[in-house]
């Protein structure tokens, strides 16, 4: 527990870097979200002013994330501040981007809005998505992709992360889920580098933190598990470098605090 | 739990009741997360002299002996047979008996610098009595520890990361061992406000190699104290009389103001003590103690006779001896292998590491391996002699070593 306050920067680096990337395995994953595309060929910017920015590709069901770029996207919704975005993710009505491009491509930002608000009730774990074994398996997929992408910017920028992963040692740690193609991610926790990624690791993990099933993952991630007792009951392991892993989890935890909905 | 054998099929059917009614299945340093879970027995049935048995019947040489309490070896007679005869008497009355005044005069005898001994049940207890002492006969509110120190369960520097708040840890400031730079520059910032340092003899941090302070080390933490009216608190908790009887402070020539015992005070009995210097006393005395057994006797009368045992027969240079035998001849088999391992801290809790492990694997695949082949190795914790440890047992486990490193060495690990 901490008094902490999260920090505004981080929190746009996670909205830009860690939940948006989330919709890739949206598209993959998800019917909704496919039928919500459609068959979409467009690509939609978010660029803070004089800030970071991401690029999201729709190409007939498939989405892809990555780094705002200087090509040409079909529409690019401009954020004057860090708090604009925040705010706009938050879901203040009033926090409405600038379309500097591509704004009279309306519907396009309709879909782009219904994908967002499907992102939305997916990760924050809305009833609806969690009555169905097939959204709770999405939340849990959706929630461990966020929370191992969302390592590097709380190691950049958050008071307390940075504090604890001070005392860890280091290495590169990777979490999955066991059965669940294209679950992992993983955290660099490098002398001066702090990277994160959803793909197979750079390199062999030191640490490798493995949920043993799906319904694990989905409790561990609601905060509903003994993760302590499901280690020893083998159901989930961890393989290396222990105390990264155990000091990793609480670094994660600050995710609830800056993304709680 | 994963054992593909099944020799822990008893362990596994606790683990699993276990897990419905107690958070983590087995909590703290025994928490199969500390250890090796699958490659680890979780429950014990029994045990004698520097043996024991799991609940599957598995047999293993002791090297964690308790985590420590067991310095004479489990069930030594004379110790079970002196608590024995306080508990035929009672066992836990309204008062405490003559056997806590013998036993406090007893430690005061031995234990040169001090005036007066307090008693608890856990080394927690102790350690954190110990800071309040600091605090009240200073007038003062920082306290120093040694980052990765372990000291006990206390909001002030439990490992753990549940339940705390940053108000729990605003006085309480790190440096690091062996680095006097960095104390000194935290007496330097707190000036004036330091009420106590808190240490361990060596530095004996869990899933690291363990350190033996520097030459001068001790000497200018001791000094600095002393000139800026700082209480040195020595947490003899984990070392305490398996270096030297009368401290390990004496080890390493240095005198702390405040000294907590637990672990091998009375083998395996419930007991800690916290003893200090005259000076100490009327701050002693306004720091309340207390707790629901700490007036049960026969802790105590198993720490008397746990004593005498152990100054009769010089116990601290037989674990030496033995520790040193131990180490040299597992360093000498990880050669033959070629691994190059390092036998770090002192001889009587010694901590085997691997030169070239960085994620701890090789080391985890080394004690698994052992452990399966008979002899209880921990990957992460230092290990613990008993005097009940004979050649043939350190022969015995060479061996289990051995093999563990050829089968390692042919899958290139």
């Amino acid at each position: 527990m901490t008094s902490i306050a999260p920090n505004p920067s981080v929190l746009s680096r996670l909205y830009l870097d860690a939940v948006l990337p989330c919709l890739t395995d949206l598209g993959d994953q998800d019917p909704t979200a496919r039928a919500i595309m459609g068959n979409t060929r467009a690509s939609i910017a978010l660029r803070i002013l004089g800030g970071p920015g991401a690029l999201v590709r729709f190409d007939r069901g498939a989405i892809a994330w990555s780094h705002a770029s200087n090509s040409w996207p079909s529409v690019t919704l401009l954020f004057f501040s860090r708090s604009h975005l925040n705010a706009f993710f938050a879901g203040a009505t009033w926090a409405v981007p600038l379309p500097i491009w591509g704004g009279w491509r309306i519907g396009l930002l309709a879909r782009f809005a219904k994908l967002a608000a499907r992102l939305e009730a997916v990760l924050n774990g809305h009833t609806e998505v969690l009555a169905s074994a097939d959204g709770r398996r999405l939340y849990t997929r959706l929630s461990l992709i966020a929370a191992g992408l969302g390592l590097a910017p709380l190691a950049e920028g958050d008071a307390q992360a940075i504090a604890m992963l001070r005392t860890l040692p280091q290495g590169l740690a990777a979490f999955r889920i066991e059965g669940e193609p294209n679950s992992t991610v993983w955290f660099d926790h490098g002398a001066k580098r702090k990277a994160s990624g959803w793909s197979d690791p750079p390199r062999r993990p030191d640490v490798c933190i493995v949920f043993g099933s799906l319904r694990l993952a989905y409790a561990a991630m609601r905060d509903e598990a003994d993760t302590m007792a499901a280690i020893g009951a083998g159901e989930m392991t961890i393989d290396g470098l222990v105390p990264l892993a155990d000091g990793l989890n609480v670094v994660m935890e600050r995710l609830r605090i800056y993304l709680q909905p | 739990m994963n054992s593909s054998d099944n020799r822990f099929k008893r362990s596994q059917e606790l683990f699993a009741r276990a897990a419905q009614v107690i958070p983590w299945g087995i909590y703290g340093h025994a928490s199969p997360v500390a250890s090796l879970p699958g490659a680890f027995p979780y429950y014990a049935e029994r045990a004698k002299g520097c043996q024991y048995w799991d609940v599957d019947g598995n047999e293993y040489i002791d090297y964690l002996c308790g985590y420590g309490p067991m310095i004479l070896g489990h069930q030594h007679p004379a110790v079970e047979e002196a608590a024995a005869r306080q508990q035929r008497d009672a066992l836990c009355l309204n008062h405490p008996g003559p056997v806590m005044v013998d036993l406090a005069e007893r430690l005061v005898s031995l234990i040169e610098f001090s005036a007066w001994a307090v008693f608890g049940k856990n080394g927690s207890d102790m350690t954190a009595w110990c800071m309040q002492v600091a605090r009240e006969h200073t007038k003062r509110r920082k306290i120093l520890k040694v980052a990765d120190a372990y000291h006990g369960i206390s909001p002030a520097w439990t490992p753990g990361h549940g339940g705390l708040i940053e108000e729990d840890r605003v006085h309480i400031h790190d440096f690091s061992w062996n680095d006097l730079e960095s104390f000194d520059a935290l007496v330097k910032r707190h000036r004036g406000d330091v009420a106590g340092v808190i240490m361990t003899p060596f530095h004996h941090p869990a899933f690291k190699a363990s350190q033996m302070p520097a030459p001068g080390f001790w000497t200018h933490i001791e000094s600095t104290c002393r000139k800026q009216g700082i209480v040195l608190i020595l947490d003899d908790i984990r070392a305490g009389f398996r270096l030297h009887l009368r401290g390990s402070h004496k080890v390493f020539g240095f005198e702390p103001d405040l000294i907590c015992f637990c672990k091998a005070i009375a083998n395996g009995h419930a007991l800690s003590a916290a003893l200090g210097r005259k000076e100490l006393r009327v701050a002693a005395s306004k720091v309340f103690l207390t707790g629901s057994y700490w007036n049960s006797a026969p802790a105590m009368a198993a720490s008397l006779a746990c004593l005498e045992v152990m100054q009769r027969e010089d116990t601290v240079a037989t674990l030496k001896r033995t520790g040193e035998g131990f180490m040299s001849g597992l360093v000498e088999v990880a050669r033959k292998h070629g691994y190059d391992m390092s036998a770090s801290g002192p001889p009587a809790l010694p901590f085997p590491t691997f030169d070239s492990d960085p994620d701890l694997r090789r080391q985890q695949r080394f004690c698994a391996e052992v452990t399966r082949r008979g002899a209880l190795f921990h990957p992460h914790h230092n290990w613990f002699l008993s005097s009940a440890h004979q050649p043939a047992h350190i022969q015995a486990t060479l061996a289990m070593a051995d093999e563990a490193l050829a089968l390692m060495e042919s899958e290139g690990i």
